[in-house]
């Protein structure tokens, strides 16, 4: 069914998948939690599901009242959507993260504005990762970007507060030293994450070079595939006209219903091209 | 109350450590049963406006993620949560939260939302060598991603072809199979060892040709998906829920007592699919 709007367990009735594109779209602010509670109360059962693409959804809802609940939604920034042979809500990791190599939020902002709901030849994930740890899942989705930061040592001075490598949190590789001497780093073991130069106040530890690896293909499913390595860009816009040129040639080659993965299985990585 | 999941915050564009001062509170309902009440999210929107500023993260998991909570006013925050019935949870080396594709969902061939709830209430947040993902998916669509859980749980059927001939030229099974399972031999359809018990033939078939003579649920372990990619192997098929309630505290008890430190890390122990790789499967669950 189209845009968000789901076939329900009871005849009918719908459950409404809703998503926010303002002013943010892997963060709900007070008044939409507001409205979707008054929607699920008023016309559905009293409950809702979160999803792990960052959309909530409202089961139970007669089709007659979906243009009303649309007007509502519409007023806070809520659009029913993210379903079907579509592109579907571009997710990201929290921007409260202290492993962040780039707040990816904004990114995943941008693309849900500018390609909402776009119709693709099948169901199409972009998930957006601040970092190696990738808890949005970039590696097994058929877009996926990871943001690296790599770090470098300036000449301030280390003032051995240790918050680098302290437990619970620290550098989860073991490639930070502190020492009497200060800190060292391992580039080898380094995961390009950022948390270390996120944390650290007199700046001794600081970003280099951000960049971003793009991976493609990848699925879960009925047949889960594991996401190959593209490229890696170095900002935000190539980011952008990059996505924009994977789609353009998965609109291209790919049958109705035809996943990023059939298409590089049958074509290689190569003919992406750009 | 557990402690986890209230994860230090910063804003890392402004690179502003605020440290001690400022948390990411991650909450979710417990125990965890796949939905969020009416009474919670209005609980939850004053709660945000108050303690927060004014927004909330949902997490990939269904937690409820608020940032920017006061440390000074934690005590508060959570009290208020806890009359919610929501709590800090699903962080850190434990289990979190178990993902359960919700009952609504009209192609289900078995309901996994309660069997998901009384994980929830029996391991949910046990504390574990590393974090644990425990996935149970009513179809093989596996929305819930439980080849990359750590225990994944896909409910299955058995599919039985009725006796009789299908209408002239209807290939609607033939087309939807993803496996070469079904095909037509001598006038007959034969469903064949390829078939993963995914049922999308029977969906399909509009002549009751098709059905489920046996549904129960397949058990995956090991997988993951974050930093690197793993695929869970399967350990049973066509079990019912009672079974999978063992065979997953069995799982956990065993990842409990054979986990090692991952190599070359000295502090980080090794994921469940980790330990499975070293010691394989059968030894592992042995």
């Amino acid at each position: 069914m189209a845009g968000g709007i789901l076939p329900g367990r009871i005849q009918n009735r719908v459950t409404l998948r809703v998503r926010s594109v303002e002013p943010y779209s892997s963060e709900l602010t007070a008044e939409q939690v507001g409205v979707i509670a008054d929607i699920a109360e008023k016309y559905g059962s009293g409950i809702v599901h979160v999803t792990p693409r960052q959309t909530v959804e409202i089961p139970d809802i007669e089709e007659a009242y979906v243009d009303d609940i649309n007007i509502l939604l519409n007023g806070s920034g809520l659009y029913t959507g993210s379903s079907g042979r579509h592109l579907r809500n571009v997710i990201a990791c929290s921007r409260w993260c202290l492993y962040n190599a780039f707040p990816i939020t904004d990114l995943a902002l941008q693309l849900n504005r500018r390609y909402r709901d776009r119709i693709l030849p099948g169901k199409t994930n972009i998930s957006l990762s601040g970092c190696d740890f990738s808890c949005v899942r970039s590696r097994t989705s058929d877009i996926g970007v990871i943001a690296r930061a790599d770090i470098e040592l300036t000449d301030k001075k280390c003032k051995k507060c240790s918050l680098c490598v302290k437990e619970p949190l620290g550098c989860q590789v073991d490639a930070i030293n502190v020492s009497d001497d200060g800190v060292s780093i391992d580039t080898d073991r380094c995961i390009r994450c950022g948390f270390c130069s996120n944390i650290c106040k007199p700046e001794t530890i600081r970003v280099r070079l951000r960049s971003f690896d793009i991976f493609l293909g990848g699925c879960g499913g009925i047949k889960p595939r594991e996401a190959s390595y593209y490229k890696s860009i170095s900002s935000e816009e190539e980011v952008l006209a990059v996505i924009d040129n994977v789609m353009s040639w998965y609109e291209e080659l790919a049958d109705e219903g035809e996943r990023m993965r059939d298409v590089i299985a049958r074509t290689g990585l190569e003919a992406v091209g750009g | 109350m557990p402690k986890v999941g209230i994860i230090k915050g910063v804003l890392a564009k402004d690179i502003e450590v605020v440290g001690d001062k400022v948390v990411n509170l991650r909450t979710c309902a417990r125990p965890y049963r796949n939905m969020y009440s009416v009474a919670q999210l209005r609980a939850l929107k004053n709660i945000i406006q108050k303690y927060g500023s004014g927004k909330v993260h949902l997490s990939p998991r269904h937690n409820l993620e608020i940032p920017e909570v006061r440390q000074k006013e934690i005590d508060n925050a959570l009290k208020e949560l806890y009359i919610a019935g929501l709590f800090p949870g699903g962080a850190g080396t434990s289990v979190r939260n178990i993902f359960t594709c919700p009952d609504w969902c009209s192609r289900q061939i078995r309901p996994v939302q309660e069997i998901g709830k009384m994980v929830s209430m029996r391991l949910g947040d046990k504390d574990m060598p590393n974090k644990v993902t425990i996935s149970f998916a009513g179809c093989s669509n596996s929305c819930s991603r439980p080849h990359n859980s750590d225990i994944g749980v896909i409910a299955i059927g058995r599919v039985s072809v009725k006796d009789g001939s299908c209408p002239d030229g209807c290939d609607g099974c033939f087309k939807i199979c993803k496996f070469d399972a079904i095909k037509k031999v001598n006038g007959t359809i034969r469903v064949n060892d390829n078939c993963i018990h995914c049922a999308q033939c029977v969906e399909v078939c509009g002549d009751d040709m098709l059905s489920i003579q046996e549904a129960g649920f397949r058990v995956l372990m090991g997988g993951k998906e974050g930093s690197s990619v793993m695929f869970g192997r399967e350990y049973a098929s066509f079990v019912d829920d009672f079974e999978v309630l063992e065979i997953i505290e069995k799982c956990l008890r065993n990842y409990g007592a054979k986990a090692g430190l991952r190599p070359e890390s000295s502090r980080k122990k090794e994921r469940l699919g980790e330990v499975i790789a070293r010691l394989g499967l059968e030894a592992f669950m042995n």
